[in-house]
């Protein structure tokens, strides 16, 4: 089903929202820079950029993540459970950073083995997604089967600007069925010509997107290139600062440390890690499997889009093209794929 | 909901026992009778340790499920956390999260001759199986056990073989890289050894683990004598934090070491790239 929605009652909305649930959206911090920021007020949602500096990853999979509590005294030691998490909204992400979530939400269910935290939050979370009007020149996202500035994978509600200062709201999960139900006052029924519309604005947006890569041929070309000396060359220019796989939607890969403060008392954090650092696989003792920049790099691209489509059926991978942006030396994953020999 | 998978259970120190100068053997007892009742596990199987105020790492059973009464580890001390375990004494509570990975196909092994190859504490990969295959003692034929160390004071479980000898058709061939005063065994590296002791293909499988470099070469012995790729198993060492393909350190290819593995065939190895 299908609604409509003007900017105006979106602001409403996120007002009424901010009162009942965090609700993060795109907004300026100190420095100006777009970031997903709780909302104290509507009037801080910045919907202009099309894409934040990082994702709305980390309200669900948190940057750093408390486990339990632990204590230890004379009677034994005691492990306390972390609050429940709270009910959140993520407002105005991108289609490509919606279906990041779709993405990492099946390895943290993989094999019956489910990652509670990630599944709580994610359980508490409604995704309000917006297409994609005007998509970037980093952009890529069309290359995936399930790719669009328009699709609807992982979100709960997707708006789409079909006419000036009005958005076609479709609810996509019985998550986003409730949103709507209990906002009813601010949406209208669309009409046939509404959805149809945005038939047009899929077809505009995608116009824009100018590079799509054969990613099937991609796969072909890697399995076999594990042995190629095209990895001799290509990572020379990386620096390893891991900022690619910090802002990327799909990245998991994380570590599990104790932070103790001081003989009682201390916290198991699950945080973020990256496969761009050489500590990453390094054994108490020293064996290393992956020891040189060339390696983890390799190890990179190789699981993002041969290995993980070998157990997921699909790309690491939603062509939102932070990396690219984020890259300190200009390294354009397209190209490092395309090129692979 | 199931249970927080990242959840350890609580258990005691029961007794520590120093093997080597660098190993220590533990038996830990959970606290809650009901997990004890419920937590099983099969030889080749891992655990995750959790010293609480240090962090967690991953060890293997020592003890095969047939003597299941505790839980048990042998653990060099390498780094920050096998240091904060040597401290450990009767008594102190850790967490113990698992069972997890792949085990031994015993069961495809019945009536086999089973080589067992170790270097240093990767006998404590393999105390498991060998344990496991002399209290099942009928169901295969000759038990060999090749295990190498530095040096003679590097042995580890010295006081075990006695009792592993007992058991009909086992043999225990002992060497040290190097010798000394009072050594009864050989001497020299365990590939040599295997290579001087030309033990038969026919009906067998080697189980190998040690360090890479052992590895390495116990496996062209191994190729060398007749065996075939597929009757060579071992098990692997990666990095891991997590025990449930989660984390991401652990792969070979789209192998998870910790999911798929850690036991695997030298014919399944052959088909991964040399990233372990």
């Amino acid at each position: 089903m299908a609604y409509l929605i003007t900017k105006e009652n979106i602001k409403n909305l996120l007002t009424d929202l901010i009162k009942l649930k965090a609700v993060f959206a795109p907004k300026k911090d100190a420095e100006d820079t777009v970031l997903f920021g709780k909302l104290s007020s509507s009037s801080e949602w910045h919907g202009d950029a099309l894409l934040t500096h990082t994702t709305a990853k980390d309200k669900v999979y948190l940057q750093s993540e408390t486990f339990f509590k632990i204590k230890r005294n004379k009677s034994g030691v005691t492990i306390e459970d972390g609050p429940e998490p709270e009910e959140t909204v993520i407002f105005g992400c991108r289609p490509c950073d919606a279906r990041g979530f779709d993405i990492i939400g099946k390895l943290f269910n993989w094999s019956n083995f489910v990652d509670e935290y990630y599944t709580k939050r994610i359980a508490k979370t409604t995704i309000i997604c917006i297409s994609c009007e005007k998509p970037e020149s980093t952009c890529f996202c069309t290359s995936f089967t399930k790719g669009s500035p328009v699709n609807e994978t992982g979100s709960d509600v997707l708006l789409t600007n079909i006419k000036d200062g009005k958005y076609l709201a479709e609810s996509i999960t019985d998550k986003g069925r409730k949103l709507i139900g209990d906002n009813s006052k601010y949406f209208t029924e669309a009409s046939k010509a509404d959805e149809e519309a945005k038939v047009t604005f899929k077809a505009e947006a995608e116009k824009k997107i100018a590079k799509k890569l054969d990613l099937a041929e991609v796969k072909r070309k890697l399995e076999p290139a594990f042995e190629s000396v095209y990895w001799d060359t290509v990572h020379l220019p990386c620096v390893k600062c891991g900022a690619c796989t910090f802002v990327c939607p799909t990245c998991y890969c994380f570590d599990i440390t104790e932070k103790a403060f001081d003989n009682i008392n201390s916290v198991r954090v699950r945080s973020w890690d990256t496969c761009m650092n050489e500590l990453f696989t390094r054994m108490a003792g020293g064996v290393n499997p992956r020891t040189d920049t060339k390696k983890r790099f390799r190890q990179r691209f190789m699981h993002k889009f041969n290995y993980h489509v070998d157990n997921f059926k699909e790309e690491l991978c939603t062509g939102c093209g932070r990396c690219i942006k984020a890259c300190p030396v200009s390294i354009d994953i397209r190209k490092v794929i395309e090129e692979i020999r | 909901m199931a249970e927080n998978i990242y959840k350890p259970h609580l258990a005691k120190v029961v007794e520590v026992k120093v093997e080597t100068v660098d190993i220590k053997s533990y038996k830990f007892e959970l606290l809650d009778p009901g997990v004890r009742k419920t937590f099983s596990w099969k030889a080749g199987q891992f655990l995750i340790l959790d010293i609480f105020g240090v962090g967690e790492t991953i060890f293997t059973f020592a003890n095969p499920q047939t003597r299941n009464e505790f839980i048990e580890c042998s653990i060099r001390k390498v780094g920050q956390v096998t240091e904060a375990i040597h401290e450990l004494e009767a008594g102190a509570i850790v967490g113990i999260r698992g069972p997890y990975g792949n085990w031994f196909p015993f069961d495809k092994w019945q009536g086999k001759n089973l080589l067992y190859i170790a270097g240093g504490v990767g006998l404590a990969a393999l105390r498991s199986p060998i344990e496991f295959a002399l209290d099942t003692f009928k169901d295969f034929k000759k038990k060999t056990i090749l295990y190498g160390a530095r040096s003679p004071l590097d042995i580890c479980y010295k006081d075990r073989f006695s009792d592993w000898e007992k058991v009909p058709d086992t043999e225990i061939i002992l060497t040290a890289d190097k010798g000394a005063e009072g050594w009864k065994h050989k001497v020299g590296f365990v590939p040599t050894v295997l290579k001087e002791v030309h033990l038969s293909p026919a009906d067998s499988v080697a189980i190998i683990c040690g360090p890479p470099i052992m590895i390495k070469f116990v496996l062209k012995e191994l190729l060398d004598l007749g065996f075939t790729p597929e009757q060579i198993v071992t098990t692997l060492e990666m990095r891991m934090k997590c025990g449930l393909g989660k984390c991401g350190r652990c792969n070979v290819k789209n192998i998870y070491i910790c999911k798929d593995g850690p036991v695997f065939t030298y014919a399944q190895l052959k088909e991964l790239p040399d990233e372990y």
